[in-house]
């Protein structure tokens, strides 16, 4: 019902606007996913709400990628994010939405912790261990792979599908032998008996990267696309923080996560932040004229999940293409 | 039943031109008009999908569903067959069903009988009944871990309080006139429970029974979210982070039909018992 009334103020707002030059929106959501990168300065410091004034921004904190892609078929945002896993599920499902930018590259901010004590040195040792994973993420993902190329059974060992905050509570509570998944809750893991076994960064030096895109609805892109461009302007302005002000940075994490300012420090620096000039190489997002690589480890991650049976059919690469639109980025850094 | 259909059978006769439906006898008219409701709906979906004017991505065809349930018979979700992850979920309910009512009916029937036990317990039992299932979700994996025990709890905790207070409720209604005349005639507080109370009010701490089945049902997708890697809940759970909704939509039908087959067996194991109800 509410909603049903905000699409009818939406509506009557945009009825009503259609006499001024340019069309604004009157309320963008974003939802931002609970790990550490550079979207918690840009949210901190208010930089969207600078680009956008008179605009009602709403942060939407959501868990992990499985729900932002909920959230994306129903229209619940404007903006998000997503892991490679779910961008290529939803590329492959046809979802409305465009990748604009890159919101983080995985390094060990996401990593695989065993139990010190169960002298787990290898993948091969998980054999009979209880695993947990969320399962559609980039960390179930990895797992996978990782099995795959050691030659280990994923059915010779319990993988359990649990949310980051379920993973840190059940290894508390000693239930679970290994995990791979991310801060801030890897952390708890760590501290309390755990060993790191392998990172994420180290699994995108083996050729299996991993990284946070940031979409866009293609209905609001459509409407506003000079808001998208004020977006991404603000979200390249988070970056640029982030990489000029590392102090400032982690007291920023810290305080928007509630840690320590070490652990935040840490976890900072275990995230992979790419200026927005940058991204316009073949090594991420591309250029409109020649997309980067991206678009390969899309393929490759949609071409393992057909595999698993998580996805019916490998679409051709010219539609995983389409999804990638450095075109914002180029505008906005004046190419 | 019989009651409603026979007062509208006069006037229903005078109308010519309902005269085909007229011959059928009354049970097969309420059948019919069930189906017809059920095939009204695949007509509509049928229609809507074929159109186009539903996007496929939510609503798939009703070909797509029948083939997603061919292949989860025969190659299954994710590790198991649609038998092994309906066996999984089955075995959870009935198991947390039967505690419930293990636990729920005597329960009940001491606190009906007893002004003492429900002094007692009522402030528990009144203070727990309204909080949901879910809430208390959280605190059972911290308690219990993430395994089948917080599994089943969760599912009996749901089940318990309809249970118990339906039974209040069929013993404290039970003819007091029934209790004093077996009391006269020597009736022990055991004959009593047994010969009076029980029959009595069976019939109405079954419909309690049925209630509660329908609420264990009703948690059971939520049950499967944490951790479990088998059932018809995980799966729906599970097949909607990718998006295939053609599996979602086949696991709500599938746990739909079986919570009408449950319920139909409930009442048959009611008329077997208590023919007298």
């Amino acid at each position: 019902m509410k909603r049903l009334v905000a699409a009818l103020a939406v509506a009557t707002f945009a009825l009503t606007s259609t006499a001024r030059a340019e069309d604004k929106p009157a309320k963008i959501t974003v939802g931002y996913l609970n790990l550490v990168n550079a979207q918690l300065v840009t949210k901190h410091l208010g930089l969207l709400a600078k680009e956008m004034p008179g605009v009602d921004i709403k942060y939407v904190k959501v868990g992990g990628g499985g729900d932002m892609l909920r959230a994306i078929a129903g229209n619940d945002v404007d903006f998000g994010g997503l892991g490679n896993p779910p961008t290529a599920i939803g590329v492959t499902r046809a979802l409305p939405i465009k990748g604009i930018l890159v919101i983080n590259m995985l390094d060990y901010v996401e990593a695989m912790v065993v139990r010190a004590d169960k002298n787990i040195t290898s993948f091969k040792d998980l054999k009979g261990k209880t695993v947990a994973a969320p399962f559609g993420s980039t960390t179930h993902y990895l797992l996978l792979q990782a099995l795959k190329d050691e030659g280990v059974d994923p059915a010779s060992m319990k993988i359990l599908d649990l949310a980051p905050s379920d993973i840190a509570a059940a290894w508390l509570r000693g239930d679970i032998d290994a995990a791979w998944f991310w801060e801030p809750n890897l952390d708890k893991a760590v501290k309390n008996g755990g060993k790191i076994l392998v990172t994420s960064g180290e699994m995108a030096k083996r050729g299996y990267p991993t990284w946070d895109i940031g979409v866009v609805m293609n209905a609001f892109a459509d409407k506003y696309p000079s808001y998208v461009e004020k977006f991404v302007k603000a979200e390249c302005e988070g970056i640029d923080f982030w990489l000029k002000n590392p102090d400032k940075t982690a007291e920023i994490i810290a305080e928007e996560l509630s840690l320590p300012l070490e652990d935040a420090t840490r976890m900072m620096k275990g995230t992979g932040m790419v200026p927005c000039d940058k991204q316009l190489t073949g090594e991420y997002l591309g250029t409109s004229a020649k997309k980067g690589k991206f678009v390969d480890t899309l393929v490759s991650t949609a071409d393992f999940l057909v595999k698993q049976e998580r996805l019916p059919k490998l679409l051709p690469r010219t539609d995983f293409e389409a999804f990638i639109q450095p075109a914002y980025i180029e505008k906005v850094i004046g190419h | 039943m019989s009651v409603e259909a026979s007062p509208m059978a006069i006037p229903i006769s005078a109308d010519r031109t309902r005269r085909g439906s007229l011959r059928l006898p009354k049970v097969s008219r309420s059948v019919l008009l069930s189906t017809l409701t059920i095939a009204a709906l695949l007509a509509t979906w049928a229609v809507v999908t074929e159109m186009g004017w539903a996007n496929e991505l939510f609503l798939p065809k009703p070909q797509a569903v029948w083939a997603a349930f061919i292949k989860t018979m025969t190659k299954g979700y994710q590790g198991a067959t649609l038998l092994q992850h309906l066996g999984a979920s089955l075995y959870r309910i009935l198991v947390a069903f039967a505690l419930a009512c293990l636990i729920g009916i005597p329960l009940g029937v001491l606190m009906g009988v007893s002004r003492n036990a429900r002094a007692l317990l009522n402030p528990l039992i009144e203070f727990y009944r309204p909080l949901p299932p879910l809430g208390l979700y959280t605190l059972l994996v911290m308690w219990l871990g993430i395994g089948e025990s917080s599994k089943l709890s969760l599912l009996f905790l749901a089940g318990l309080p309809g249970i118990v207070i339906s039974t209040i409720q069929a013993v404290t209604s039970v003819d007091p006139v029934y209790v004093r005349a077996a009391q006269s005639l020597g009736a022990t507080r055991r004959d009593l429970l047994f010969h009076v109370y029980l029959p009595a009010a069976g019939p109405l701490i079954l419909a309690g029974m049925r209630i509660s089945l329908g609420f264990t049902y009703t948690v059971l997708v939520a049950a499967e979210i944490v951790a479990a890697s088998a059932g018809i809940g995980w799966m729906i759970w599970d097949a909607a982070k990718f998006l295939l909704s053609d599996v979602v939509i086949m696991g709500l039908i599938v746990l739909g039909l079986t919570g009408v087959v449950l319920d139909l067996m409930m009442r048959g194991v009611a008329k077997l018992l208590m023919p007298w109800a």
